[in-house]
């Protein structure tokens, strides 16, 4: 396979509600991105755009095609990707692939969200058609996953519930640290703790929030950082088939596919983006990617490890945590991390100290999918 | 999911294996011979109250992840007296959401 960089990164603000249209968005992350790059938008040969939700809001159809109008680019190809909560890494997958393969020379990949424009609940009632039918019926949805992970697993590992506050407080002393934050604010774990229930033992710090917001990458054959690995793998679609509900095989899968493609070991990465939708994934996925053992990340979370200037630093952005979770976006929001941590240009803040090499895993519903991506300077 | 209880799962005639989430085929044995078998008895394995639901679910919805043999399921529960560990069987008539055209079990605790 050829080899693929990141030539240039870009994102808007990430807020809970934009001024900008969705193809607005979409294409101030694009201009963004490729004025970070050392490519012109007429050396573009393919967009991939990611989004997950235009159709279920009502915001339109076709918005490959529209995009490429918005930003003047006609006669480039483009598609459209779509993998619910994951769609942002998707998109830039299938731009490491084109470029890797030879079908494409400068690939500009977005991903866009705006979810302010139906009624939360209409939102989470889209979102909750993601699951299987049968989980469907019953009422279920992604929050309803997590509190009964969250259960199992605090029972099991007989962890307090202070640990996940710990993660929600860490993440978002991060977002204050980074401009482009919806939740630009410190909380303690004692707020966290006596948030709102949602679905318990996991309150409303616990989970992230709605977003609107566009992150971007340009991928080609040359740039400041290379891509080591961009792997994904499948889980079960109903939740509960899985034999043991603190398990993501998805991102287990992976994370292997990852490590094995890059020839590195968890050892090797310097720090993570992670997908917290719920700081219980945070735990879980660290553990599946094998930085923790089983039942020991709610350790290194309350002992600060996983903090920027821990021993592992994780989501140094603010996670879905705080820094928001447009679902087409938030991967691309990741990899957008990854390379500003690695280029040393994170405030200072947040920056990892000495980053060479960082990994972002972006789950779809709750593990239906994982995308992994590692990224080396 | 056309025509199947909500207290029952799906079962090969091939080779028996059973199965609650739709498939087009055995997922052990690959056969498009199935029905369906009631489910008995089951155990909790984990436990949630969600709070915060869509629209037309009742809230708060108690909800439990329950193995009934080779088969997991996550559903309703009938009451919140019910812990990780306990033993649950499908009782009763509910809606399980509203505008449902009709009524299925939720999952009741068994006291022997």
């Amino acid at each position: 396979m050829t080899d693929v960089a990141i030539s240039g990164v870009g994102m808007t603000d990430f807020e809970s509600e934009s001024d900008r249209r969705l193809l607005e968005l979409a294409a101030v992350a694009a201009e963004r991105a490729l004025a970070d790059s050392h490519h012109d938008s007429d050396e573009v040969t393919s967009i991939h755009v990611g989004n997950a939700l235009t159709e279920a809001l009502g915001t339109g159809t076709g918005i490959g095609n529209a995009l490429v109008s918005e930003l003047g680019m006609e006669g480039v190809a483009v598609d459209r990707v779509e993998n619910t909560s994951a769609t942002g890494a998707s998109a830039c997958h299938r731009g490491i692939q084109a470029v890797g393969s030879d079908q494409s020379e400068v690939a500009l990949v977005v991903g866009v969200e705006k979810m302010s424009v139906a009624e939360t609940q209409e939102v989470t009632d889209a979102i909750s058609q993601l699951v299987h039918d049968r989980e469907y019926a019953q009422g279920l949805t992604l929050p309803s996953f997590a509190g009964l992970a969250a259960g199992a697993y605090l029972d099991r590992y007989d962890a307090p519930r202070e640990a996940l506050g710990a993660v929600a407080a860490k993440n978002h002393r991060n977002g204050l640290a980074n401009e482009f934050a919806q939740f630009q604010k410190e909380i303690t774990v004692e707020e966290a703790l006596s948030s709102p229930v949602v679905a318990d033992p996991l309150r409303l710090y616990d989970c992230c929030p709605m977003t609107d917001g566009a992150a971007a990458a340009v991928v080609s054959e040359d740039g400041p950082v290379d891509v080591a690995a961009a792997t994904s793998a499948t889980g079960t679609h109903a939740v509960a088939e899985r034999r043991d509900p603190l398990e993501i095989d998805s991102v287990r899968t992976a994370g292997e596919r990852a490590f094995e493609a890059a020839g590195l070991t968890p050892k090797e990465i310097d720090f993570a983006c992670i997908h917290d939708a719920f700081t219980i994934l945070e735990l879980l996925e660290l553990e599946e990617l094998g930085f923790y053992d089983a039942g020991t990340a709610w350790e290194a979370a309350l002992d600060g490890e996983t903090a920027v200037d821990g021993e592992f630093p994780v989501n140094p952005g603010g996670g879905l945590k705080a820094r928001g979770h447009p679902l087409g976006a938030t991967g691309l929001s990741q990899i957008v991390e990854v390379v500003w941590q690695l280029r040393g240009e994170a405030s200072a803040d947040r920056q990892v100290p000495e980053a060479d090499t960082g990994l972002a895993i972006n789950v779809a519903g709750f593990g239906n999918n994982s995308v992994c991506t590692v990224i080396r300077a | 999911m056309t025509g199947v209880r909500v207290d029952e799962a799906f079962r090969c005639e091939q080779c028996g294996a059973t199965w609650y989430y739709d498939k087009h085929h055995c997922p052990v044995c690959a056969s498009h011979e199935y029905g369906t078998t009631e489910l008995d008895r089951g155990e909790v394995l984990s436990r949630t109250t969600v709070e915060m639901t869509p629209p037309d679910v009742r809230s708060p919805n108690d909800l439990a992840l329950v193995r009934f043999g080779d088969v997991q399921l996550i559903a309703q529960l009938a009451d919140d007296g019910v812990s990780t560990g306990d033993t649950v069987e499908f009782a009763g008539e509910y809606r399980l959401r509203e505008g449902d055209d009709k009524t299925r079990p939720r999952l009741r605790k068994v006291t022997q």
